[in-house]
């Protein structure tokens, strides 16, 4: 009941994310009907639009909002605790970029299927790994929004990745020898949001290792997406930890 | 000065049990980054304790730390120092705040959801049964006179609606504690009357409330203690015998009002005085024959007596003023 109320709240929460999923679907429908491209082009534009840009405009400042209206002083104060609060607001979030991305697929094999051009083939891991990195974005989104109010956490979140992919990939064009480029290189591969292995992931470039089930290596497919639950995991419990210790009113009436 | 306060209990509730019980609360506001003459107290040192079927009205001038309390015992902020516990649990647990139903000064209810549907989500979120939450709706509509807006959007709601929305929330776990900031704003006078005998009610069912509000005169009709608040700290516990025992006697001389106070009374006790008026401060209604009585023996040639007796409003000022 709860559980219910809380991810029907922040499904219904504001007006703008469903200006968001409408535009999102008519970009893609768009930018699919005029090119209808191959999977691979198919796939990486549903991977950087629904699963990186997606989530920074539903999850911004899914906290903020609440912290900044006050009506997180209602939410506290009920008893429960306040993990619940951020688990089912992710879950929310979780479920709407779900029922997004499988919209998208819908309207990907229905251009497909009606226009008799370009690929779909492999769509439905593009599908996935989209799905997996929109968790992990939201989760890092929402628990920036705990300390970040309103929606300048998207903004600083795109601005952050943005500027530190530019500059890592600079960085490694000067220090190509040094051995610290290797360590940031993993730093970066396991301890930021999985694009690089998620892309992998849905292009089908395990294929050349063992135990394959048909273009996708099962054990290298399954440790991407176990190492993506445990990130999104990882900022969702930093989320909860900031919300649970967190002070909600400096009133001093 | 720092008072302990520690209300009494309601007459004929001696042995009631204590609801919300501080030691010594201090918060201070401001980070570890932020210089220390920059960081602002917003309450030192605060003890108090609230019992069973108490009704405590927190008064002060803006700025005194009336929310901070709130907050602190409703959980939303951590003391700097002391402790704060909510039916013998510390505040913020779960277990204290299911004895609580909080009602903040602005409230805020999502998006387009309807009253009803806000009622609904609150009942969930306290954890009840869709029984319950249907039993304790069908209540509030009565109690708070909800049943003409009950299905219209909330978010298109007056300031009264709202505040009556948000009290049917605050209420519908029926809680021990019923933490209330400033509930009667934007109220009309209908709904004044209605809130304040709901609040008699609940009382009267051993709810204990702790009100926060500036509307004096109604919280005298309602509060049986109050604590005035001033700089972050209790400095008066008044009760209402003690601020109807306070008053001015203001007595109306032929003339020579001023000779006769330098002669009689003693500076602090003339609050005012002109040729032919007298305004003296009394603590004690029992005063009055014996001033009166020194007044004739001295000369005075009295026209009329009139004893005005404080009400909190004039506690409020007066206290205010010896703070400042």
């Amino acid at each position: 009941m709860r559980a219910y109320e809380l991810i029907k709240e922040t499904f219904l929460r504001r007006t703008f994310i469903w200006i968001a999923h409408l535009s999102w679907l008519a970009l893609y429908g768009l930018f699919w009907w005029l090119f209808l491209p191959d999977a691979e082009q198919f796939g990486g534009f549903l991977f950087l639009f629904s699963g990186f840009f997606l989530p920074l405009a539903l999850s911004a400042g899914i906290f903020g909002d609440d912290i900044a209206s006050g009506r997180i002083c209602i939410l506290v104060t009920k008893p429960f605790w306040s993990g619940q609060l951020y688990i089912y607001r992710f879950l929310g979030l979780s479920l709407q970029g779900a029922l997004h991305i499988a919209l998208t697929g819908v309207l990907a094999f229905a251009l497909q299927a009606f226009m008799r051009k370009g690929s779909v083939e492999g769509l439905g891991m593009w599908l996935v790994a989209s799905w997996l990195l929109f968790n992990t974005c939201a989760a890092l989104s929402t628990s920036l929004s705990v300390v970040v109010g309103r929606s300048f956490n998207s903004l600083l979140l795109l601005v952050v990745i943005v500027t530190g992919w530019f500059v890592t990939n600079l960085l490694m064009g000067f220090l190509n020898a040094e051995t610290m480029t290797g360590a940031l290189t993993n730093f970066i591969r396991y301890a930021c949001p999985p694009f690089e292995l998620l892309r992998k992931f849905a292009g089908g470039e395990y294929e050349k290792f063992s135990l394959t089930v048909g273009r996708f290596s099962v054990t290298k497919s399954l440790a991407c997406v176990v190492h993506c639950l445990m990130l999104t995991t990882a900022y969702g419990i930093a989320g909860i930890v900031i919300l649970c210790r967190r002070e909600f009113s400096r009133v001093r009436d | 000065m720092i008072v302990q306060a520690k209300t009494d209990p309601a007459p004929g509730q001696a042995a009631s049990t204590t609801v919300v019980e501080c030691q010594g609360l201090t918060k201070v506001f401001g980070g570890l980054l932020v210089a220390r003459d920059k960081k602002v107290c917003a309450l030192r040192e605060v003890s108090l304790s609230v019992h069973q079927g108490q009704i405590v009205g927190l008064i002060g001038p803006n700025g005194a730390g009336k929310s901070t309390l709130l907050n602190l015992i409703a959980g939303l902020i951590v003391p700097t120092e002391g402790r704060a516990t909510v039916c013998g649990h510390r505040a913020r647990s779960v277990a204290a705040r299911r004895n609580l139903g909080f009602m903040p000064e602005h409230p805020v209810f999502p998006g387009a959801y309807t009253a009803r549907a806000v009622l609904r989500y609150h009942g969930a979120l306290l954890g009840l049964s869709s029984q319950v939450i249907a039993h304790q709706m069908d209540k509030s509509i009565e109690r708070l006179q909800m049943q003409e807006f009950i299905d219209r959007a909330a978010s298109d709601f007056s300031q009264g609606m709202k505040q009556r929305l948000a009290l049917a929330t605050a209420m519908m776990s029926d809680p021990q504690l019923l933490l209330l900031d400033e509930p009667s704003n934007g109220l009309d006078p209908v709904g004044i009357v209605q809130l304040r005998d709901l609040l008699k009610h609940l009382r009267d069912t051993g709810a204990s409330i702790v009100i926060s509000s500036h509307r004096l005169g109604e919280l005298e009709k309602l509060t049986s203690d109050y604590l005035f608040m001033h700089r972050g700290q209790i400095v008066n516990i008044g009760d209402r015998v003690a601020a109807s025992k306070a008053g001015q006697l203001r007595v109306e001389l032929v003339s020579g009002a001023e000779d006769l106070a330098r002669r009689v009374l003693p500076a602090p006790k003339v609050l005012s005085v002109t040729d032919k008026e007298l305004v003296i401060a009394v603590s004690d209604p029992e005063e009055v024959p014996d001033l009166v009585c020194d007044l004739a023996k001295a000369g005075a040639r009295i026209m009329s007596v009139l004893l005005q007796r404080e009400n909190i409003e004039d506690v409020f000022l007066r206290l205010c003023n010896e703070g400042t």
